[in-house]
């Protein structure tokens, strides 16, 4: 029986995901059904109980959540594209000019451990509500692993192979073409995977600490009044959220994690 | 004359000291530092409002912050929860990740909630922890609980999966005990993965404590930050940032230190 439990055979495989999808589901709805309407909700419910899948379909013909989300995405967006175009080539720059990379890395890796959630009051009472100081948390929590990461990379680039290039009068647009690019991607796009969880986690803290909007704006209602259904409907999209772009992040990792050199 | 001598003297104990410092790296650094903190402190003298934090400023706080018992009893509240939560963090997620990583069957009925709960940002669920626990200290610790418990528990698993195959046939060849193969075997070859998940999931910890606190107005370094913050006394504020920021350089370090110390067999990457 244990054997079969843990074979590799598909069909065992997918029914153990369908069983653990429903076993969680069943255990989420009676929950829901049993406990006190203020601390949770379930996942169907029924008529005096509604639950979060019902407040899930809500949020789809809601246009009001719509512009929630679309808010959402969009400083999601600018943070993280903002901290992208500063932190790479700001990276591959610090790859070419050794000095500047040995002065500079103790302190990029302070900032990196620092939690930027420390940084939020002071984003606050120096520049106010607004959706740019919003950006500014964002782009905060997303570019120093960038950073961080790229550094990493620059500090793999070859030696030798900078050298060659220098010998052979190699324009400088090719060294960053065929060495300097190649070598900090597969360990930039590791900072990228990292920023994208950190990014979500700002987006979402300056949402609730500074002018509320968006998905936050959407959990902090609800937690008010308190309307669980709504709540968890709304923690369920933002891990969907996270799920995918996580996804995405890791796929385009591991396309190019193969140009790390193996003794890199 | 004699204070030209006595400038020329100086500038000899200066380049002295100067050239005891062993590594030009570390002088680099230092100058950068230097050049750093002087851009900072001009800049922001020139263009930001008089309440903004300046070097000068912190430095001139940094002894009455240090000292004063709110702050030290704010530092001591946070870090104990953290510390607090990542060892409930650590047995949890070890078990749970070590069972993912040996059995198939829990494996493909936790993965799809531990890989999910992971990537979910933590803040999100602050409010409902904050209703579930209560405004106060719990729900700080179930945050950071939350916040390093599934890090811990997909790097656990990721470890417990990359035994070499071998050990685990030469156990079987000769009959090793089962608790042998547990944790002789496959607790100790999985250490370097736990380090690495501990490493990550300290970060998180610390932000989940921070966070919590902001949220439910709990004391901490955190509420420091903000309380002094809001009350435009920066330079005291960014004492605490040090505080965190210290935190993280340690942990970063001491893992450093373990996986030297202990696990150099393992290999890096």
């Amino acid at each position: 029986m244990i054997k079969l439990i843990n074979s590799d055979a598909r069909w065992i495989r997918w029914l153990t995901f369908a069983a653990s999808i429903l076993l969680g589901a069943a255990i989420w709805e009676f929950a829901g059904r049993n406990a006190n309407p203020v601390f949770m909700a379930p996942l169907i419910g029924d008529a005096d109980t509604p639950g979060a899948a019902r407040s899930l379909i809500g949020f789809i013909g809601d246009g009001q959540f719509r512009d929630a989300f679309l808010s959402s995405i969009k400083l999601f967006a600018t943070g993280f594209l903002l901290a992208l175009v500063i932190a790479v080539p700001l990276g591959i720059v610090l790859a070419r000019l050794v000095l500047l990379r040995v002065a500079l890395e103790s302190y990029i890796l302070m900032l990196y451990v620092t939690p930027m959630v420390a940084l939020i009051p002071f984003v606050l009472s120096i520049l106010g509500f607004g959706f740019w100081p919003k950006v500014l948390v964002v782009v905060l929590f997303a570019f120093f692993p960038i950073l961080y990461n790229t550094l990493e990379g620059a500090r793999s680039v070859k030696h030798e192979l900078l050298e060659v290039a220098g010998s052979f009068r190699a324009s400088e647009w090719s060294i960053w073409r065929d060495i300097l690019i190649p070598y900090t991607l597969p360990f930039a796009l590791t900072g990228i995977r990292q920023a994208t969880g950190r990014a979500l986690v700002g987006m979402i803290a300056a949402e609730f600490f500074l002018s509320t909007s968006g998905l936050g704006e959407v959990i902090m209602i609800a937690s008010r009044t308190p309307d669980m259904a709504n709540m968890l409907a709304a923690i369920l999209l933002i891990a969907g959220l996270g799920v995918i772009l996580m996804r995405g992040a890791q796929a385009l990792e591991q396309k190019y994690s193969a140009w790390r050199g193996v003794d890199g | 004359m004699s204070t030209q001598a006595n400038a020329a003297a100086d500038r000899a104990v200066m380049s002295r000291l100067w050239n005891a410092i062993p590594w030009s790296d570390v002088r680099v650094k230092l100058i950068a530092g230097l050049i750093i903190l002087v851009a900072w402190q001009v800049g922001v003298a020139a263009f930001a409002p008089r309440f903004v934090a300046k070097p000068l400023g912190i430095a001139a706080a940094f002894p009455a912050v240090i000292t004063d018992a709110d702050f030290l009893a704010a530092v001591v509240s946070t870090l104990g929860a953290v510390l607090k939560g990542l060892l409930i963090a650590v047995v949890g997620g070890v078990i749970v990740g070590i069972s993912m990583g040996r059995v198939k069957f829990f494996d493909r009925m936790l993965n799809f909630y531990v890989n999910g709960l992971y990537a979910m940002p933590m803040v999100a669920v602050l409010p409902l922890l904050a209703i579930w626990f209560g405004y106060e200290s719990d729900a700080r610790l179930a945050t950071i609980v939350f916040a390093a418990f599934f890090s811990i528990a997909m790097n656990a698993r990721d470890g417990a999966r990359s035994v070499p195959p071998e050990y685990l046939e030469v156990c079987k060849a000769y009959r090793a005990k089962r608790r042998y193969i547990w944790f002789d075997i496959t607790l100790y070859s999985s250490l370097p993965y736990l380090v690495a998940g501990l490493r990550l999931a300290s970060g998180r910890a610390l932000v989940g404590a921070v966070i919590a606190e902001f949220f439910v107005s709990l004391e901490g370094v955190g509420m420091y930050i903000l309380a002094h913050a809001r009350s435009f006394q920066h330079n005291e504020a960014v004492i605490g940032v040090l505080a965190l920021a210290a935190f993280g350089l340690f942990v970063e370090g001491a893992m450093n230190w373990v996986m030297r110390r202990f696990l150099p067999w393992a290999r890096r990457g």
